[in-house]
């Protein structure tokens, strides 16, 4: 079967059982005909990446993985039905499930019914990779099949923001932030039912990747100094932060920055996939990237400028020394970076791998460390001179 | 100074005089027999520990029997017992007995001391012949270890067909001279026409599983003596019987002269003592493999003096020796004939192999005669698959190793046979292997390698040195064993797929249509149209399979055609094993 949808088109979350029955249509003709179902799903890999700054994300191109429906295929094919019906029968009712929950109810179903028993997964990596089966084949990501994660960071504060949610049945809730003291508000990660007011206008909102230095600049106050939204990223950003700043991005027009730590691992993990989304997330980076998200930092000059506290990177250390071979191989073949709009970014990359040095976020405390608000300092003044790529 | 004084101070000079004698007499340079040496060394020939010193002995006399019996065209039938008789004098040992009893030629009575009592008395001394005894050390040492623990010699009965009644006696070693010594010497009646039988009490422990254990020996024994009926009883164990599945003996080929070039220094010169008052031209034609008229005209030609040719080989000195030794070692020679090497043959393999129990396929391969540092060798494989399934699919192949079709035990690691067992990628024909280990699974791999000059690493002759050409050739004998093997266990795997995939077809098949159907709510008229459509497509998916089966079986069938083209025996002895079976 061949999709019916426009590549990098992600499927409306009510499209999912339409987009299934087709496909379930498609598959039986085929079968009635006994001839061979063949069904298609977008490659989601670096070579089959495209990146244009005017769409601002990667997006898949033209190659497709073809699944063909033989004696080596069917167990895998009927665990995918199986999978499918349980999914299906949760957007009919509302439930949401996680993976694990997801593997215990084939679990369930298939203790009930001893004919599905060939069916059953010996573990739940074998039940993961048949929802990311049903995913490529509907081009559609989990969370539009009911399938969360736990919602994992995105801790935001402001004194200006407010969330009215839409609730599966109808009702409204309204989250003023300014109002939570100083408990962050945890965004979710399908955050397109939120609906984002400011109260007063928002000047900037600040991505931090440490989620500890975000809630030490709030307890210092940056929140009631700045006019302004404040995010802990936690590391490489998952589905909530990534949609929470597209929906900021989208909804409220402020400029939004970034400021993380200066190594290859940041800038291509990090601060990439949250402004471009990743390879592996190819249909669905238009919902979970923030094109005008900027690097503000810590930036290769503000070592010399601020006087911050680096050191080389220990090529020895398997993690390190693998995001530095990642990152040569960005430069030649990641669309991200070759793009003229990101040569900015690119020569950070380029930097790094010439120096092999790196300089940790948290080395703004070093500049005056008898300030408790230096790092806002900097940070302000930083975005107030324009001083990011 | 008074008369007594004197005496007494006499006395004291000739008491000092006599401790100096003494301890002079102490620090003499005495020589000892090779018995002594034996008798103190037992370790270095099999006698290392309680379980190997069974071991040996059971070997020992079993060779014996087996290569007398060759030597006189008799087809063995060997009878062995072994019983534990209660504690041993050692601690923690039990006293074994072993008897050992054959159809053989018998001994000449007057030969009996010899044979069983005196160290290097053979008559297989550095003949070159590819029997499994060479030196005559192992019998004896066998006869010391059971004199020196149970106070007892070996028992020996024994008849030729010239004797009208068999003798019995028991031989001793006398360690001081190296002497076989009998005693309580009687003729007897009622023993077989012709034939031996040696018995030794001794402290020992019986291990019979394992590796080094008894029954792989024997096992191994029958495995490369197609030719041998074995009757066995040991401890724990009902009499076994294990039936000759060969009639034909196998020919022993006449023994080669040694080669100048696999000889050292001082065996060259150590070899023309055997020699006497011969010329040393004569010696050199007579005495080694390879030198001929035309070689001597060489050896004057590179500047040798033509007089030392003509020189008594008793009267030329050691320099002469040497000059002789280094021109010959330069000269290029015919490398050593291969007709002294004896093959089991891959035949006779193939019915033996059967004897190791029950088996799904095997492959063997003998390959032909070969020179290895400059030493004639032969290396037959033979890999079989064990229809045991109780065998832990991931422990090691059961590894039989031989040389000159004597089972080797101990020591495995360093061996010639294990270095190229684990050089070959076994992956590609079809057998689970760790990297750089020993393949895995219900085999059994036996590899044999003949030759009357094999080199041990030790004189208890446990492991095959490991030369590059001598493992290169065991490696590919393997290979070739492999290939063979991988075509039956291709077979075998494309009828499992075959086999899985009907059983896929049959249990995914209604489930995958069923759900399709129960998500669009699809009739029933259009499930069992689906249902039919879909048998059809995997239907051909199977014909696939099947048509890859046929194939595999095909090239399967063409290499035993192939086998039969080339030894027609082959088939007809396991056409005749099975209905035998």
């Amino acid at each position: 079967m061949r999709s019916s949808r426009k590549a990098g088109e992600s499927a409306a979350s009510d499209q999912i059982p339409k987009l299934s029955k087709e496909l379930c249509h498609r598959l039986l003709q085929d079968l009635e005909r006994a001839r061979r179902p063949v069904l298609y799903a977008t490659k989601c890999s670096l070579d089959n990446a495209l990146y244009n700054h005017r769409v601002g994300y990667l997006t898949p191109g033209d190659k497709k993985v073809a699944t063909e429906l033989n004696v080596s295929s069917v167990k895998k094919m009927s665990r995918a039905i199986f999978m499918l019906e349980i999914l299906l029968r949760n957007i009919d009712t509302g439930a949401v499930n996680t993976k694990r929950e997801l593997y215990y109810i084939s679990k369930g179903e298939i203790k009930h019914n001893p004919l599905l028993k060939p069916l059953d997964f010996s573990d739940q990596p074998e039940s993961d990779a048949t929802i990311d089966f049903i995913c490529e084949m509907l081009e559609c990501y989990r969370e539009e099949l009911n399938c969360y994660a736990n919602d994992r960071g995105g801790q935001t504060y402001s004194q200006q923001l407010v969330v009215t949610e839409t609730l599966p049945d109808g009702d409204t809730a309204v989250i003023d932030l300014s109002k939570l003291g100083t408990s962050p508000f945890q965004p979710k990660n399908r955050p397109q039912s939120l609906k984002l007011t400011a109260r007063k206008k928002i000047d900037f909102c600040l991505i931090i990747e440490s989620e500890g230095t975000a809630n030490t600049l709030v307890a210092n106050g940056f929140t009631k100094r700045h006019n302004c939204i404040l995010i802990g990223a936690q590391g490489v950003p998952s589905n909530a932060v990534r949609g929470w700043t597209k929906l900021i991005q989208d909804q409220l027009s402020v400029p939004l920055y970034f400021f993380g730590d200066l190594d290859a691992y940041t800038l291509q993990n990090i601060y990439r996939t949250l402004k471009a989304g990743s390879a592996a997330s190819l249909i669905r980076n238009s919902d979970y990237s923030a094109p005008e998200v900027r690097f503000l930092g810590v930036l290769p000059e503000d070592i010399k400028k601020y006087d911050l506290n680096d050191y080389p990177v220990r090529e020895s250390d398997a993690q390190e020394g693998r995001a530095l071979k990642k990152a040569a191989d960005a430069l030649k073949n990641d669309p991200f970076f070759q793009d003229k709009r990101n040569k900015g970014v690119a020569q950070i990359l380029k930097w790094l791998l010439e120096h092999k040095r790196r300089c940790e976020q948290q080395a703004y405390f070093t500049v005056d460390p008898r300030d408790p608000t230096m790092p806002e300092k900097i940070i302000v003044d930083k975005i107030k001179r324009g001083n990011y790529v | 100074m008074t008369t007594s004084k004197k005496k007494a101070d006499q006395a004291e000079q000739e008491q000092a005089k006599e401790i100096a004698r003494s301890s002079k007499a102490s620090n003499k340079i005495t020589t000892s027999s090779t018995a002594e040496y034996f008798s103190k060394n037992l370790q270095q020939v099999g006698f290392s520990s309680q379980i190997k010193a069974t071991l040996t002995t059971l070997k020992e006399a079993v060779d014996n029997a087996l290569d007398a019996c060759e030597e006189h065209g008799i087809l063995p039938e060997v009878h062995v017992t072994i019983e534990k008789m209660g504690a041993g004098s050692i601690k923690n040992s039990d006293q074994v007995k072993i008897r050992v009893e054959d159809n053989g030629p018998g001994i000449d009575p007057d030969d009996v001391p010899k044979v069983f009592g005196e160290y290097l008395a053979s008559s297989k001394f550095g003949r070159g012949r590819c029997s499994r005894g060479q030196q005559g050390i192992g019998i004896s040492a066998a006869t010391t270890w059971a004199q020196l623990t149970s106070a007892s010699g070996a028992k020996v009965m024994t008849r030729t067909k010239a004797m009208r009644k068999a003798v019995s006696c028991v031989v001793e070693v006398d360690i001081k001279h190296n002497r076989g010594v009998v005693k309580n010497r009687e003729t007897i009646d009622g023993y077989r026409p012709h034939g031996t039988t040696v018995e030794f009490l001794f402290d020992g422990r019986v291990q019979l599983n394992g590796e080094a254990g008894l029954l792989s020996y024997l096992s191994g024994t029958t495995l490369v003596n197609p030719h041998l009926t074995l009757h066995y009883k040991v401890p724990d164990m009902e009499l076994q019987t294990i039936e000759r599945v060969s009639a034909s003996m196998p020919e022993v080929p006449e023994a080669t002269e040694p080669h100048p070039h696999t000889m050292k220094l001082g065996e060259f010169i150590a070899h023309s003592h055997l020699f006497g008052r011969v010329k040393v031209g004569a010696w050199l034609k007579r005495g080694f493999s390879r030198v001929t008229d035309g070689t001597l005209t060489d050896l004057i030609k590179g500047g040798m003096k033509a007089s030392l040719l003509e020189k008594s080989v008793d009267s030329i000195h050691e320099a002469e020796f040497k000059e002789l030794f280094t021109a010959i070692q330069n000269l290029q020679l015919l490398a050593p004939s291969t007709k002294s090497v004896l093959a089991i043959g891959e035949d006779a393999l193939a019915k033996s192999i059967r004897r190791l129990g029950a088996v799904d396929f095997f492959s063997v391969v003998t390959r032909k005669p070969t020179i290895c540092d400059f030493k004639p060798v032969q290396v037959e494989v033979a890999i079989a698959r064990l229809e045991d399934r109780s065998i832990d699919p991931d422990s090691p192949v059961q590894v039989l190793r031989f040389a000159n079709r004597v089972p080797l035990q101990f020591d495995k690691s360093a061996c010639a046979i294990v270095q190229a067992l684990t050089s070959v990628n076994w992956r590609s024909y079809g057998l689970a292997q760790p990297k750089e280990s020993l393949p895995v699974g219900p085999y059994i791999i036996a590899v044999s390698v003949v030759s009357p000059f094999i080199k041990f690493k030790n004189a208890s002759k446990e492991t095959i040195d490991a030369s590059d050409e001598l493992v290169e050739e065991i490696r590919r004998a393997l290979i070739q064993a492999g290939q063979k093997l991988s075509k039956h266990i291709r077979r075998e795997e494309k009828a499992n797929e075959l086999e899985e995939k009907i059983r896929h077809i049959e249990q995914f098949g209604p489930i995958l249509v069923q759900g399709i159907c129960r998500i669009i709510e699809a009739p029933d008229s259009r499930r069992l149209k689906a249902e039919e459509g879909l048998r059809k497509l995997l239907g051909r998916d199977a014909e696939v399979a099947e048509q890859e089966l046929e194939q595999a079986h095909s090239r399967l069938e063409a290499q035993k055609e192939k086998e039969r083209e080339r030894q027609p025996v082959v088939e007809a002895i396991e056409e005749g094993v099975l209905q035998e079976e």
